[in-house]
This record gives C-alpha cells, sequence and structure tokens, in this order.
C-alpha cells in the first residue's frame, strides 16, 4: 500500500534523512523508533505530503505525493490521517468536542465512511457514533477540549483521525504525555479500531516497549538511516543492529 | 511563628562524610503533611495531600510514583517552599536536617534552596533564562549563596560542566537555546549538583527526554550522587527509570500514600492493588507480546472522598473501604495501606506468611 523508495531530506545543508526505503501493506502495523532528531517526523511528514523530499518517491495506493498539487492532493489526503502526541494542542480550543470531530467530514463532503452511511447528513449523530467507538459517553459531545482529561483528549484526537476511515493512520508519539495506566487504555483502544477497520499504522515512539505491542514490524533510525528494519518477534534476535539491541538494553528491566 | 533554626550549627556544604551515627538519621522526614486548597473566600477547599508519611535517609534515592494529580509534585513543592498561593499545608511536618521548614521565613528558605536542596525540574527550557549565557548564569547562582570570587565561581562551573560530561568551554559560552534538550538537563544537573547540596529534587527530571538520552542523564545523577552521597526524591510517572534506580519507592494516589519500601521488595511484592495494576499496565519488553494490557478501571483522578482514595477504581474494593486504611507493616521495610490485604491475610494465613 504504501511505498517509500530512496527517500532523502535535508534541511538547508543539514541532512535528515538518507535514502531511506521500506513498504507497507494494507492492514499492517510499522513502528517507527529511534532518538530525537532521528528523522521519524520528519518521515511522517514526508508521508503526509506536508514537506517534499529532495529525492525518492513516496507513493500511497500508488499515487505519488510529491506530484500532487492543489485539489488533487487534497483529494488524495483522506488516505492518510495523523494522531499527534499533544491532545490540548491538536484540538481546537473555541470548538466544542463534536465540531471538532467532524472536521475532516466536513472538509470531505463526499467521502462517506461505511460506519456513517445512515447518518451522513446529520452531523451530530456523526460525532456521537465516532465518541462511542473510541470508548467515550455521548455527553462529552457539548464539552470544549479544555474541560477534558488528557486520556480523554487523546481519544477525541483518535476519533478525528478514523472519521474519514484511512487507509494509513500515523501515530506520532501518542501516549508520550499521557500516563501509565491511560497509556495502557489508549493502546488498547488502538489495536482494537486497527482490527475493526483493517486500518495500517505508522507508529512513531521511542518507546520500544509500547511499539513492540503495537506493531508486526519495526523500522529504526538513527541519524536519518533507516538501520534497522524486522519483524517484531525477531526482535531479541541475535542478528539485530547493534544499535537496536542497546535501545532494547536500555528499556529491557534490570 | 516559630522557626528553630540555629545557624551556628548550619552544616557544611560538604557532604556528611565519616559522620555515621548521622547516616542513621533521616535527612528529610516528612510527617503526617496535609495540604489544602483555599478557594477565594478562604475556606478550605480540597484537600490535595492528605496525612502523607515519608522519610529519606543520607545517600538514599528515594522514587515517588503516581499518576497525574496524585500529588507528588505537591509534596515536593511544600518541601521546597514554592507552593502557589492559593496551596497551604494544613498541618503536619517537614523536618529536613534537624530543621523544621514550614513556616520558615522566605529569607531562610531562600537561603536553603539550591544550596542544600537542589531541584531539577521536566521543562529544561525553563531551567535558565533564555537571554543570559550559561557560564554567566551559574556564577550568578554560586555567587548569590556563597562568598566566592568572580574567578573561582567560573572555575567551579566549568568543573562541574565537565563533571556531567559536557563539553565545558562551549556550553559555558553558550545560551541556552544553543543547546540540546539532553545538553540543558545536564547543565541544569550541573547548576543543583554543584553546591554539593544534601538533598536533590528531581521532578520528572527526563519526561521530555528521549529513551537513551534520559538514561544517559539519570545513569549520570546516580553516579554523582553516589559520589557526594546526596541524597535524592526521584518524582516520575515512568516506572521502568524509578525501578531499575531507586533504593525505595512510595506509590501515591489521590493525595495519599497506598505503599512504601524498598525497590527490590515492591518489585517483587506489590501488596496493594494499584500498585499491582501499575506494574501490569506498563508495555514491558518481552519475548510474549500480551494480547491486550492490563487496564486501571476508571478515569484518573477518580477519588474517593472518604476512606480509601482508590476505592472507586479498585478491584478488590467492599465495604470497610469507606474507612481511611492505616499504614501497615507487611514485611521487612514494606508498608501499605489497604484493607484489602488484611481480609486476605485472614483467610490465608499460612500462604500469606510464606511471603514475608
Amino acid at each position: 500500500m504504501l511505498q517509500v523508495k530512496n527517500v532523502s531530506k535535508s534541511y538547508r545543508l543539514t541532512p535528515v534523512l538518507n535514502e531511506i526505503t521500506f513498504q507497507m501493506q494494507q492492514g499492517e502495523s510499522l513502528g517507527l523508533i529511534g532518538e530525537s532528531g532521528s528523522g521519524k517526523s520528519t518521515m511522517a511528514k514526508l508521508i503526509v505530503g506536508l514537506e517534499h523530499a529532495d529525492g525518492g518517491q513516496i507513493t500511497l495506493n500508488d499515487v505519488d505525493f510529491q506530484e500532487l498539487r492543489g485539489a488533487e492532493l487534497r483529494k488524495a489526503r483522506r488516505h492518510v490521517q495523523v494522531v499527534f502526541q499533544d491532545p490540548l494542542a491538536s484540538l481546537n480550543p473555541k470548538l466544542p468536542v463534536w465540531k471538532s470531530i467532524i472536521e475532516p467530514l466536513e472538509n470531505y463532503p463526499d467521502v462517506v465512511p461505511s460506519f456513517l452511511k445512515e447518518v451522513r447528513n446529520d452531523r451530530k449523530k456523526m460525532a456521537g457514533i465516532l465518541l462511542e467507538k473510541v470508548g467515550l459517553d455521548r455527553n462529552l459531545l457539548e464539552r470544549y477540549p479544555h474541560q477534558l482529561s488528557g486520556g480523554q483528549r487523546q481519544r477525541v484526537g483518535i476519533a478525528r483521525g478514523i472519521s474519514l476511515q484511512p487507509n494509513l493512520l500515523i501515530c506520532d508519539e501518542p501516549t508520550s504525555s499521557l500516563d501509565v495506566s491511560i497509556q495502557a487504555q489508549i493502546l488498547n483502544l488502538l489495536k482494537e479500531l486497527k482490527k475493526e477497520f483493517n486500518m495500517s499504522y505508522l507508529f512513531i515512539s521511542h518507546d520500544m516497549a509500547s511499539v513492540q505491542y503495537m506493531c508486526d514490524r519495526i523500522a529504526v533510525f538513527k541519524q536519518g538511516v533507516l538501520v534497522d528494519l524486522f519483524l517484531s518477534k525477531d526482535l531479541f534476535s541475535d542478528t539485530r543492529h547493534p544499535y537496536t539491541k542497546t535501545l532494547v538494553e536500555v528499556t529491557v528491566e534490570s | 511563628m516559630t522557626t528553630l533554626v540555629d545557624f551556628s550549627r548550619k552544616p557544611t556544604n560538604e557532604p556528611v562524610k565519616g559522620e555515621f551515627l548521622l547516616q542513621s538519621l533521616p535527612l528529610l522526614e516528612i510527617k503526617n503533611l496535609s495540604i489544602s486548597s483555599f478557594g477565594t473566600k478562604k475556606k478550605e477547599d480540597i484537600k490535595l495531600v492528605k496525612n502523607i508519611n515519608l522519610s529519606i535517609k543520607p545517600g538514599e534515592m528515594l522514587g515517588l510514583v503516581g499518576e497525574s494529580g496524585s500529588g507528588k509534585s505537591l509534596t515536593a513543592c511544600a518541601l521546597l517552599g514554592l507552593l502557589p498561593k492559593s496551596l497551604k499545608v494544613t498541618e503536619g511536618q517537614i523536618k529536613f536536617h534537624g530543621r523544621e521548614l514550614i513556616n520558615l521565613s522566605e529569607k531562610d528558605m531562600r537561603r536553603l534552596r539550591g544550596n542544600e536542596i537542589a531541584y531539577i525540574f521536566q521543562n529544561y527550557q525553563g531551567s535558565f533564562t533564555p537571554f543570559i549565557k550559561i557560564g554567566k548564569q551559574l556564577i550568578e547562582a554560586l555567587r548569590s549563596h556563597q562568598k566566592i570570587s568572580k574567578q573561582d565561581a567560573k572555575k567551579k562551573a566549568l568543573l562541574w560542566l565537565e563533571r556531567v560530561k559536557l563539553p565545558a568551554n562551549q556550553v559555558f559560552s553558550s545560551y541556552p537555546h544553543q543547546l540540546s534538550g539532553g545538553q540543558l538537563q545536564r547543565a541544569a544537573l550541573a547548576a543543583a549538583l554543584m553546591f554539593q547540596p544534601l538533598l536533590i529534587v528531581a521532578d520528572e527530571p527526563t519526561t521530555a527526554l528521549d529513551v537513551l538520552t534520559s538514561e544517559t542523564i539519570l545513569d549520570l545523577l546516580v553516579d554523582l550522587q553516589k559520589e557526594y552521597n546526596c541524597a535524592v526524591l526521584l518524582i516520575s510517572h515512568n516506572l521502568n527509570h524509578v525501578l531499575k534506580r531507586t533504593d525505595s519507592i512510595a506509590v501515591m494516589y489521590g493525595g495519599q500514600i497506598v505503599e512504601k519500601g524498598l525497590t527490590n521488595e515492591i518489585r517483587k511484592n506489590p501488596f496493594h492493588p494499584y500498585t499491582k495494576l501499575l506494574l501490569q499496565a506498563r508495555p514491558v519488553l518481552s519475548r510474549v507480546v500480551p494480547e491486550k494490557l492490563v487496564v486501571i478501571p476508571g478515569e484518573p483522578g477518580l477519588v474517593a472522598k472518604e476512606g480509601c482514595a482508590f476505592a472507586h477504581r479498585c478491584p478488590k474494593s467492599f465495604i470497610k473501604c469507606s474507612i481511611l486504611p492505616k499504614m501497615k507493616s507487611v514485611g521487612d521495610s514494606h508498608w501499605i495501606a489497604c484493607h484489602a490485604k488484611d481480609s486476605e491475610a485472614d483467610d490465608t494465613n499460612a500462604s500469606s506468611k510464606k511471603c514475608f
């Protein structure tokens, strides 16, 4: 579904990504792991088409995002949605929750996700269904973001992310700003939704343990280079890149 | 206001070396501490921290864990005398090195803060003023606490920047924005340690940093802490860090300490349902990945007003939980506050004995 081929990117003279190549299947989840500044988020930006690569090719369902402009890019983008790290910053503080949730649906009036077929004309009902999908009560519809807890806000962010039933959901550190107990809830929720909608996840994180829990395959970035790409179950294999081993070592309990 | 400060016996900045008698006495003792918020009419509103007891020995590293809003940071703020105006300590004592810290005048507190009790905060950008070079800020800090010439202060600052494994000269003449997060947090660590304090309060020191950087920073903290025998209060919600490095742990929920004891003891035999769930809820690297993570039922911040704060979310709660459970010993240096444990012990007296 997603193909990334020899992608390079530099900001001014600093190389950020160097000849990155990987593929993703529909329904697969791939974890991107690495230190801050290793190029994980830049990769995500390139895939969504927020930035342009210096070289290489990124295709989603055989459409090259780098070639598209304007209306066509917009149309193609509905297949990729993003859940961000900081839910408070990614929701409009002046909009009640339900308006935030259906914003993507209003931007793409001709998109009819399968689970919203019957109510596509009723905005509040759609928001209600989406809220229930992420395990929140309908009576939160009229609330504003500041009236919600961190975990609830992140769920709203996820509801927004799945509203267009995208092929690919990019989760950029979705649990980094949350407590341990909430982190577990959100990870479980993401896993359930993935099964329900057969979505693919690009799961960006620096926590090896949650990436292992969430993903089928793991890609390790170091200073803009993809140093290791493997199946999650091979994480402890001896053939892992030394850098991956260090990452595992610091995460494994002593 | 009674301030029992005897400055003739003010402890030196040198760490206690050879004073073995002092070693066994706690350096910091928090007794029965309660903190409440006060509304607009000066009426007591909500009790945020409820009768907590804690003690730290010299050179000990204590981890304080719990979810956001459980009162970890408030406890630290009370200890540093940095509570916001709307919050007040309503009862209890904080004894540090033989001195009572509550009601200490602002002037005396300021003398203590930074010098004997140092602190490292989560947001490293906030630790330094953005428009002044790091070196100048370090010198300024040193000269505000000690009688020291500018040259000596510079030497000392450079020495400590080196000790935290930074390129000293370069960092010394850099502005905060020119450094990375990890570098800044190291510089903050240097600023905290250069006074060779007796206690460091580290409030989520690495939450904003990535895995490898936070590992190195915490390792550095542990090394230097051992070398200078200073105590550390490490506040974190990252259980991995706390379990890996601390000597003992206190678990807080809803303003109460629900379990405390030696780290190894708690890792092996967590008793309180909250501690147990907390330990299970985090994803752990393992060969077998679980299908689902264990989830603590209910929303965080759901605190029972009467009795055990965790009662509404606790899978084991029963009628008795509406009465506040008392702290009791359940083994070698291990205390919990939970009724469920009592009844369990009654039921299976024989098997529970094995645990101890």
